[in-house]
């Protein structure tokens, strides 16, 4: 019973970053119809931006949260423009726009080594208070975690099923002749995804590790488990992605309470080539 | 002398990687992800049966040869029906439980701690590193013969036709999926081999060996050789270890205090180079293939 208990509860915890991630990514998944590694190096930089304006320009921590995550939208738009659009325009494959995206997340990764180093980037956080409450605890961070996790999951949500936005970029996805011959423009549609996908890798780069560090590896360490995730989801399903990381998440922590955390991996990743058997390879 | 022989040596091992994606992925379309978990199980493979339980060289590497080509063939069941992607992703799991589990079963493979000493399996004293090299170069050339008879036999027609439409080979009675598990079994085996005669070069094991910046420098290497090219595999490992990682990263005079910079600097140009190469030569330096089935652009 405390096994269930505290995997449920740690569960939830530990999986906000892997949540914004799978969201945000399967979102661009779906529009476009291959596997950005690259949207790794959004959630590193969404770090490494709060980063910077908390220890820089001396932001206080949840204020530096915000432009933080404009940016990574921002980066991740610039390179939809730079790579992905027209390598896309010229109807390049899908593997081979994987290893092009791969390509560029070594740039941007290696990139960033270069311009502030391999170690890790500590953050000026607020004091720790612990909080406990049914004999499991969680620390003030964890919590304000939580509750943003909670809030842009809502607003997500929100923009996905309730503004008819979700049915645009599944119509642009499906038959973009159609969706243009309706109205629907795609170059601004794909903006606004490619930004809301950047946004959302952003805040989990700024969640990961709850928070307090940010290292130019978290992004690729993290990419791809949000890939499974949003795979066995249903790629374009912004609530299945949910669903899942929070499974995903607590079987993590059960898997960790009773033996070795790699363990979770091991068995997160090969259930996920057996998922991948069982529906045979349609991933869309 | 010595790190140069080691070098070259070990630029010997990518070769023979990238050769062998080039029939996975130039030749059948199988996009392997998960190239270092291959060579990375057939270098512990040896490495284990070696250190941990005495076996000499020639049996731990023919049993190596066996274990990597079960793995291969197990997996192969399982994905090669699949869609690229998903293909592509399997085996990048695949990849990952490996270096996974080697750091967990300490009792086998000593963790992080590192397994060793891997001797050669021979001594002749100052020779013993040229001759290995010379091994290895023997492997190598075998591997390019094998593919230069592949791309103009029967065998090499049919194998083309599978990547560029297998419904259509499929119905003209040929066994489509036999035919891409074998290889596919064939090809993993031969890269655990490469991993398996890496282990006495490398002499200590260590989990972070197996890191997937291995398999990217594959690819990188193929996708700018060229991946449909016979010879798209030599070039491309030419240019990017021989340029990068023999030259600039022994030779180059270097500060020490930007030296420590340089294998960054190198991946980002890795990163670089291949998106140049993607952008604006999708099929690589050398392009078409001179023989077999040309595919066009889509």
């Amino acid at each position: 019973m405390w096994l269930i208990r505290d995997s449920v509860f740690i569960g939830i915890l530990q999986a906000s970053p892997l949540i914004l991630a799978a969201m945000g990514f399967t979102l661009i998944f779906y529009l476009n119809g291959f596997i950005n590694f690259a949207y790794g190096e959004s959630i590193t930089y969404g770090a490494y931006f709060a980063a910077m304006f908390n220890v820089m320009f001396g932001f206080g921590f949840y204020l530096s949260i915000v432009p933080a995550a404009l940016l990574a939208g921002a980066l991740s738009v610039a390179t939809y423009f730079l790579f992905f659009q027209p390598a896309l325009k010229r109807g390049v494959r899908s593997t081979e726009l994987i290893i092009l995206s791969i390509g560029v997340s070594f740039m941007l990764r290696y990139g960033l080594v270069l311009f502030v180093g391999a170690e890790n980037i500590y953050v000026d956080e607020p004091p720790i208070a612990y909080f406990s409450f049914l004999g499991v605890g969680a620390t003030n961070l964890q919590l304000v975690a939580l509750v943003l996790v909670l809030v842009v999951v809502f607003n997500l949500y929100w923009v996905v099923y309730r503004t008819g936005f979700g049915e645009v970029v599944r119509g642009l996805a499906n038959n973009k002749e159609l969706a243009m011959v309706s109205g629907i423009n795609p170059h601004k549609v794909s903006v606004s995804v490619w930004f809301l996908g950047g946004v959302a890798g952003g805040l989990s780069g700024v969640f990961s590790g709850v928070f307090a560090l940010a290292n130019p590896l978290m992004g690729w360490n993290l990419i791809l488990i949000t890939v499974m995730v949003s795979i066995v989801a249903g790629v374009g399903s912004v609530k299945g992605a949910l669903v899942v990381s929070i499974i995903a998440g607590m079987l993590t922590a059960a898997v960790t309470l009773v033996s070795k955390p790699l363990y979770a991996e091991v068995i997160l990743l090969s259930s996920f080539i057996g998922v991948l058997w069982y529906r045979g390879g349609r991933l869309r | 002398m010595a790190y140069l022989i080691f070098s070259i040596t070990l630029m010997l091992v990518y070769i023979g990687l990238a050769q062998l994606l080039h029939i996975q992925f130039g030749m059948l379309g199988i996009p392997n992800f998960g190239i270092v978990g291959f060579w990375g199980l057939g270098m512990y493979s040896v490495g284990v049966l070696n250190v941990q339980w005495d076996f000499s060289f020639i049996p731990a590497l023919i049993l190596t040869l066996l274990l990597v080509a079960l793995v291969a063939n197990g997996l192969g069941r399982l994905i090669l029906k699949l869609e690229g992607q998903a293909m592509l992703c399997a085996t990048l799991a695949f990849s990952a439980i490996v270096a996974l589990l080697v750091i967990t079963e300490k009792w086998l493979t000593e963790g992080v701690v590192g397994l060793g000493t891997i001797k050669y399996p021979f001594d002749a004293g100052a020779m013993t590193e040229p001759l290995y090299f010379l091994i290895l170069l023997l492997i190598v050339v075998g591997i390019q013969l094998f593919i230069n008879k592949l791309h103009v036999s029967r065998l090499g027609t049919l194998i083309f036709s599978i990547r560029d439409n297998e419904e259509l080979a499929a119905s003209l009675g040929k066994d489509t999926v036999k035919i891409k598990l074998e290889l596919f079994t064939l090809t993993c085996a031969l890269m655990g081999l490469l991993g398996a005669l890496s282990a006495p070069l490398n002499q200590f094991l260590t989990p972070n060996m197996l890191v997937p910046s291995v398999t990217f420098a594959v690819w990188i290497a193929l996708i700018l050789g060229g991946k449909e090219h016979s010879m798209g595999a030599v070039l491309g490992v030419f240019i990017t270890f021989g340029l990068f990682d023999l030259l600039i990263e022994s030779y180059l005079p270097v500060a020490p205090e930007y030296a420590v910079m340089v294998p960054n600097f190198k991946l980002f140009l890795y990163g670089a180079v291949l998106v140049a190469v993607l952008m604006y030569r999708p099929r690589g330096v050398l392009g078409h293939s001179a023989a077999g089935a040309r595919q066009e652009l889509p």
